[in-house]
């Protein structure tokens, strides 16, 4: 085994063990911090492939922005609705059983399928990369995702609103 | 790429230009004037004309655009695209009438601004989707379609049925577009590449793990099955459609179903069929048993949707079940895998938009006066407003499939294209199954026209809306005698584009 694989293998315990600890824990806070390594773990094998931007963007966006959201959130409806927000699980032996079939499932094909391998390249930094995609091959899709934004800004918006009541 | 090449390809994309511009235009207009929300539908409508200006003039274009590498393009455009573009875009318009009656939607005035821009971006979405011939762009343009949607349809904030209705739209949806997501990339895995014309080129050549290639195909089925409602991605269905504002209901039941089955059709012929032989049935290469996927998935569809419907008093909920039973009959004409099949299929969405938007549309005037969408409170209605009760009638015989409507020659389309497949139990199957959806729809007209009631509702109807039902129950009727037009338009239209 050699480093990377280390390297790959603490990475991804790191991920299912706190991912797996956000979905069993009582405490929606504690699930929030979970997360957060969950999050950091998923950066860790972007790194690890090449992918610099993916994982960076992963940090910055995921562990900075969202989890951060996250917690917000569930401080501030605790605080203002006094609702307790607990989580729990039901069907545990139904779900446990279609898990168990779809991870047997993914196993076999994952040990059983011939990937397409592309060589090993030279580590050099992806963003001019991504950058000089998004605008030439990739440009519809890039200007489609900004539509999908503003459609997400104004969605949140309208979520967001109060609903003004009849005069 | 060079300029002149891109601006030869804008041409491609001019549909979808207009609805992108329509969308900016409906968000700087509700900025500006934001007092004034009165125009705001006018706006719309002026983006539907210029956008169906431009699909029309793109129908007899073919072609692709926007390659990523090669020479094919992740945007395809064929007579296909156009027509089911069509469909989204008379659908489109209906609802922009609806909305302008509906109850629900004028007590959310002050909000007509992000009403009209969610709808539009769900345009855009669906359009994109008809002609994407890329796996990253059918992604995106789902995405797209479908968070115009879950805000839609929880847009009403003033019962808790709507929010609800939003939430479990959002949790099936986003579980279903990664389970998509998750197939996608396993195919990329092994392929390397995410062009559906290359994708072909690539799955036939190399020898890729069948196992491997299945379970990525059934995983992206996932993802277009939860948009078409079929079983077993279904089960959001029922709750949002009864939760969701009524003219939302209409446009999820139409027009999404549309694009999601131009999406299967057009995934389905460009990376699994080798050719097309001459009696127009598609060879697909032996990778996967698509055709026994969609047997069991149909077969299980309209069962479902059927027998489910018949224990519903809410209208909207029966609607919402007779809907998916709908997608199941629609299967029927994508399963055997003919040119035939597509232009049934396509002749059905016609003949189903009409009717179905219809049927809503009855149903929101009524749950105007009444405040109700419960069957009992329909009691005796067919007396107290009689026009109301009969093109209802026509409509829900029309959804059964009985002559002289539409609706029949429509099933006769699809019954007709499985018997020239020798899919004589399948075909059973479904008659079997339109003559259990007769209970349900009868059900209804029964109860408006064989139970009285004591007290007189009479149900106003302004003028231009019962112009509006009248149109649609004659051209229901109409189609039902007269249907060559639409026969040989969606003939014409049918031959995917293909290389």
């Amino acid at each position: 085994m050699s480093l990377y694989d280390v390297i790959f293998y603490l990475f991804a315990l790191v991920t299912l063990v706190s991912a797996f600890m956000v979905v069993t824990t009582k405490n929606i806070v504690h699930a929030a911090f979970y997360l957060l390594f969950t999050f950091f773990g998923v950066a860790g094998i972007y790194a690890l492939l090449g992918a610099d931007f993916i994982a960076v963007v992963q940090l910055m966006v995921y562990v900075g922005g969202i989890l951060v959201l996250i917690l917000f959130g569930v401080m501030l409806t605790n605080k203002i609705t006094n609702v307790q927000i607990r989580s729990g699980s039901t069907n545990l032996v139904a779900a446990a059983v279609v898990i168990g079939i779809f991870a047997g499932a993914l196993l076999t094909m994952m040990l059983n399928t011939r990937w397409l391998v592309n060589p090993g390249k030279t580590l050099i930094t992806t963003i001019p990369q991504i950058g000089s995609l998004l605008v030439k091959q990739y440009v519809l899709i890039f200007e489609l995702l900004g539509i999908l934004l503003l459609i997400a800004l104004v969605g949140a918006a309208s979520i967001a609103r109060k609903e003004e009541r009849e005069k | 790429m060079n300029i002149a090449n891109f601006s030869q390809m804008l041409s491609f994309i001019k549909p979808e230009l207009a609805v992108s511009v329509t969308i900016l235009v409906v968000v700087v207009f509700d900025l500006i004037f934001n007092k004034n929300k009165k125009i705001i539908p006018y706006i719309a409508l002026l983006g539907i004309v210029v956008t169906g200006y431009y699909v029309i003039q793109q129908y007899a274009l073919s072609g692709t655009a926007f390659p990523t590498s090669g020479k094919y393009g992740m945007v395809t455009v064929d007579a296909f695209a156009s027509f089911f573009k069509m469909i989204v875009l008379i659908a489109t318009l209906c609802i922009v009438i609806f909305s302008y009656y509906s109850d629900e939607i004028i007590k959310t005035q002050g909000r007509l601004g992000e009403y009209y821009t969610l709808i539009f971006g769900m345009v855009l979405g669906m359009f994109v989707m008809i002609s994407a011939s890329d796996l990253i762009l059918i992604y995106l343009s789902m995405e797209l379609m479908s968070l115009s949607s879950y805000v839609l349809a929880g847009f009403t904030k003033l019962r808790t049925r709507n929010s609800e209705a939003a939430l479990k739209y959002l949790i099936y949806g986003a579980i279903s577009s990664g389970l998509m997501l998750f197939g996608i990339s396993l195919v990329y895995g092994m392929t390397g590449t995410t062009n559906l014309y290359q994708l072909n080129a690539a799955l036939q050549g190399a020898d890729v793990n069948l196992y491997t290639v299945g379970f990525a195909l059934i995983l992206i089925f996932a993802g277009i099955g939860y948009k078409i409602s079929a079983a077993p991605f279904h089960f959001w269905t029922p709750d949002v459609y009864e939760g969701a504002p009524i003219s939302i209901t209409a446009y999820l039941s139409v027009a999404s179903k549309a694009a999601g089955f131009a999406l299967l059709m057009r995934f389905l012929k460009t990376t699994f069929v080798t050719y097309v032989d001459p009696h127009g049935s598609w060879q697909l290469f032996n990778i996967f048993d698509w055709q026994t996927l969609l047997i069991l998935i149909s077969v299980l569809t309209m069962t479902l949707g059927n027998f489910a419907a018949l224990w519903q008093d809410n209208l909207k909920r029966m609607l919402a079940y007779s809907s998916i039973a709908h997608a199941g009959y629609m299967l029927l004409g994508v399963l055997v895998l003919t040119n035939k099949g597509v232009s049934a299929v396509m002749f059905y969405f016609f003949v189903y938009l009409i009717m179905n938007l219809g049927a809503f549309f009855v149903v929101m005037i009524i749950a105007n006066k009444i405040g109700s969408e419960n069957i009992d409170d329909y009691d005796g209605l067919g007396y107290s407003s009689p026009f109301l009760g009969v093109t209802f009638g026509i409509f829900l015989v029309s959804l059964t499939g009985l002559p002289p409507t539409a609706g029949f020659i429509g099933k006769l389309n699809l019954f007709v294209a499985l018997l020239d497949k020798q899919m004589v139990v399948v075909a059973v199957i479904a008659v079997i199954n339109s003559v259990v959806s007769l209970y349900y729809y009868i059900r209804v007209l029964k109860h408006m026209f064989l139970t009285k009631r004591d007290e007189k509702i009479s149900i106003p109807v302004p003028m231009p809306a019962f112009l509006f039902i009248l149109v649609m129950a004659t051209t229901t009727i109409f189609f039902g005698i007269y249907f060559t037009p639409i026969t040989s338009w969606a003939q014409n239209a049918a031959a995917i584009l293909h290389f």
